[in-house]
């Protein structure tokens, strides 16, 4: 690779992602490089020269210049970064769009319901994959609620708050989306890379905010066509554990797959 | 005419009349002069030394912070003491240090100086300003000696979290009223600021003759009068919610919990630029002082601050991007566009130094700190303004990184502001040798502790988290990152000590020992009653350089 090419195509730092969005995030991090590292270098090299060449040194006589304004000077600092902003903005906008585009007929949907301090996820037929609250060991991975979905097909997430403000945040994805009562958020994923990818709440909800986890398992189309046929519908599957409750929808209406969990959600 | 007609010939021959009432007798001292004082000087220095003893107490909140947070699964100390730790570590940083230190402490000592005042306009609401402030002060700190502890729920208190349902106890109500109150007295404050700088102005002392820091704290002032009173009634809202069951932001009573989103962040951002814009003021006027030049392109300078306040109006939601129930172009846009007044900051700083002869001391070099470190933050913000990167960002520890460097970076130039004006407030010169080591462990140590925590936000290690899984990737930078919080707190150490010892013990500064520029450097060190026995003619918004050096005014035109 050409070195210049090599320098170009960096991240500045920002990793990659596993979904059809990273393409345009990846794309606003290179512009804002190529704008502000070179603004920023050049600012930084302006002091740096102004105090090496301008420091006063003991005994020297120089006077200081008394000069105050330089009008086309000022000019050019106002509008070279006005004509940037607006190409930034332009980029970001249809980057925006794309983005948060929601398709009318996605491939899966599947309702996320965010509650202190957990998540449950219900599938189409009633199915619902739910964790434990273990909240003593953070390490511990085999109690998270799992959120199985396919790659490469387009996944829409329905974010539902139980009781406070939750945010779904998976870093692979690039995204997070806050879950607040009162307000119906959803959004389109499309997976292109299958894997287990962790997840956490994003918004400060209460005592036990760090420990509300979750896994994220991304399968081949053909897997999740098979795993979700095995899923009876109202069924519960708590931490990867299957069928712990099975066949009641009305048994989960009242509440009973929260039963790893200290107390139902309140509010 | 008339009225100028009608006054009476004076009996005597006139004379120059002193600008100074001299009252005999004793003066009040220690406590009673502290609790009693109308004096604009004494409240101003009870503001510097109340914030900063926020700052240190905050700062000790962090240290807890850091060190839980230090190794993963770590149990120093509950999910809740961190909880609480974190609510007001943030809040007092906000609310009792960062925003009232510049526009309070710095702006209550120095405004009427710098424009030849005797005192404020309101001196008995200025020292009820203080109170109020002091007792939010601690109303906020009392929290923590309530049974179910301070509150728990970020400074930025989102609703329903907030409700009495899920936090219960008066912790959570002594943050409100807490908040309230030094809310209020930033209000007072405002009120009493505008109207000095507007009716006590010096002969001569026109508007575009002002030092840039009064008119930093002039627009600061109106961006207060604009943003705290919607908090207050954020605030009484959620109080309502919280004893009368109100419901304004419960969903089941059919209130809006984003409502309260709105009402704080229209508040929350232009909080932000309350509390950088003053400093832009102190930076300013170190850097003209220290370059012993004019600000360069000082009108250019003003419309800047004017922008910014007038911009941080309309940038609130992008706070709430990943709410998915705010309009995104449009705060974008807004966001995007600060960028603009604030790089012409950097390049009117630049023009400033150019060609000047600048005596790099401890002041000037938090100066220059505070510019290295604000760059960072305002590109690491270019990134956030965009939502499609936010959407990536968002409450992660890279947003932690950003407002630090922001935030920090402001408090550089409030440390250089300390460094530069306290000769003039105690006579005495801070010691450089201290100052330059306490400055550099602190720009390190700051550097090491939010540096590492862009990366950590980008490996997506989510803020107020209380502990962490140990395969996330995040081991290395939290201790690098807590590390560097412990040199921090040596700086800070360091600077506290030499301004406890130079007090007492410091060199003589005397009158300006800076060759200043400002009316500030025409009184004596530190100033009598009522400031100024006689004042320079003002013919420019530098009036005492041009008493001291008539070979080197500014050269008129470009």
């Amino acid at each position: 690779m050409h070195p210049l090419t090599g320098l170009l195509a960096t991240n500045f730092g920002s990793p990659s992602g596993v979904t059809t969005q990273d393409h345009y995030v990846r794309e606003l991090w290179r512009l804002s490089g190529y704008f502000s590292v070179p603004i920023g270098l050049i600012v930084l090299g302006l002091i740096t020269f102004a105090i090496v060449r301008y420091r006063h040194r003991p005994g020297e006589d120089r006077k200081p210049s008394q000069f105050q304004y330089h009008i086309p000077l000022e000019a050019t600092y106002t509008i070279i970064p006005l004509v940037i902003v607006a190409v930034i903005f332009g980029v970001m906008y249809n980057a925006e769009n794309h983005v948060t585009k929601v398709s009318a007929k996605p491939s899966v949907a599947i309702t996320v319901d965010g509650f202190q301090w957990g998540w449950r996820f219900v599938y189409h037929n009633g199915h619902v994959q739910i964790g434990t609250g273990d909240y003593n060991d953070i390490n511990n991975n085999n109690d998270l609620p799992v959120l199985v979905m396919p790659s490469n097909e387009t996944v829409q997430l329905h974010v539902v708050s139980l009781d406070v403000v939750h945010t779904f945040y998976v870093k692979e994805f690039l995204f997070n989306r806050d879950l607040i009562p009162g307000i119906n958020n959803t959004f389109d994923v499309n997976v292109t890379k299958p894997g287990l990818y962790p997840g956490q709440c994003n918004n400060i909800c209460g005592e036990y905010h760090a420990y509300m986890r979750f896994l994220v398992d991304v399968m081949t189309p053909t897997q999740y066509a098979a795993w979700y046929a095995n899923q009876p519908a109202c069924s519960v599957t708590t931490a990867g554990v299957p069928g712990t409750q099975k066949g009641s929808c009305s048994a989960i209406n009242a509440g009973a797959d929260f039963t790893g969990y200290t107390q139902a959600p309140k509010g | 005419m008339t009225i100028l007609e009608e006054r009476p010939q004076l009996p005597f021959e006139a004379h120059e009349p002193s600008l100074m009432e001299i009252v005999p007798g004793p003066r009040p001292r220690g406590i009673v002069k502290f609790v009693t004082s109308t004096d604009h000087k004494q409240i101003g220095l009870n503001y510097l030394f109340t914030a900063l003893t926020g700052f240190l107490l905050a700062g000790l909140m962090a240290l807890v912070m850091r060190t839980q947070l230090i190794v993963p699964n770590n149990h120093f100390v509950t999910e809740n003491v961190y909880n609480e730790m974190f609510t007001i570590h943030g809040t007092i940083m906000l609310f009792v240090f960062a925003g009232p230190f510049a526009f309070a402490g710095f702006g209550n000592y120095m405004i009427p100086l710098m424009i030849g005042a005797p005192d404020m306009a309101f001196p008995r609401f200025n020292n009820l300003s203080y109170w109020l402030y002091l007792g939010g002060f601690s109303l906020l700190l009392a929290g923590f000696l309530t049974n179910n502890g301070a509150a728990q729920f970020g400074w930025f208190g989102y609703a329903p979290l907030t409700e009495a349902i899920h936090s219960p106890g008066p912790g959570a109500d002594l943050w409100i009223v807490g908040i309230g109150l030094t809310g209020l007295s930033g209000i007072f404050t405002a009120v009493n600021i505008i109207t000095t700088v507007f009716t006590l102005r010096a002969p001569g002392m026109v508007m575009f003759r002002m030092p840039i820091f009064v008119w930093n704290i002039l627009v600061t002032m109106f961006l207060i009068l604009l943003a705290f009173p919607v908090l207050t009634a954020a605030m009484a809202l959620l109080w309502i919610d919280r004893h009368l069951g109100g419901g304004f932001y419960d969903a089941s009573k059919g209130g809006q919990p984003i409502l309260w989103q709105n009402l704080f962040w229209f508040f929350g951002h232009p909080e932000v630029y309350i509390i950088a814009v003053p400093y832009f003021g102190v930076a300013t006027e170190i850097i003209s002082t220290m370059s012993r030049k004019p600000v360069f392109g000082y009108k250019g300078m003003i419309a800047a601050t004017l922008s910014i306040g007038a911009l941080s109006m309309g940038v609130w939601a992008h706070h709430m991007y990943t709410t998915g129930a705010v309009l995104l172009p449009f705060f974008a846009a807004m966001s995007l566009l600060i960028a603009v007044p604030t790089g012409i900051k950097f390049f009117n700083w630049i023009g400033t130094m150019w060609r000047g002869t600048i005596v790099l001391n401890t002041a000037m070099l938090f100066c220059l700190g505070f510019l290295a470190i604000f760059l960072f933050g305002g590109i690491t913000g270019v990134i956030l303004a965009q939502p499609v990167l936010d959407f990536q960002v968002h409450n992660t520890y890279f947003v932690v990184a950003h407002f630090h460097y922001v935030l920090i970076g402001a408090v550089m130039a409030g440390f250089g502001g300390l460094y530069y004006w306290l000769p003039k407030m105690t006579g005495r010169k801070l010691s450089e040798k201290w100052g330059k080591l306490g400055f550099a462990l602190l720009f390190i140590g700051f550097n090491l502790t939010f540096f590492p925590q862009h990366d950590l936000g980008l490996r997506g290690m989510p803020r107020r988290i209380e502990t962490y899984n140990a395969g996330m990737g995040w081991n290395f930078l939290n201790e690098l990152s807590s590390i560097g919080a412990y040199i921090t707190a040596l700086g800070v150490l360091v600077n506290v000590w030499n301004i406890f010892t130079s007090w007492r013990n410091g060199e003589i500064a005397g009158d300006n020992p800076w060759d200043g520029q400002t009316l500030e450097w025409a009184c004596s060190s530190p100033p009598p009653d009522h400031n100024f026995e006689a004042l320079p003619p003002i013919r420019s918004e530098r009036p005492v350089w041009d008493a001291n050096h008539p070979d080197m005014l500014t050269k008129v035109g470009h």
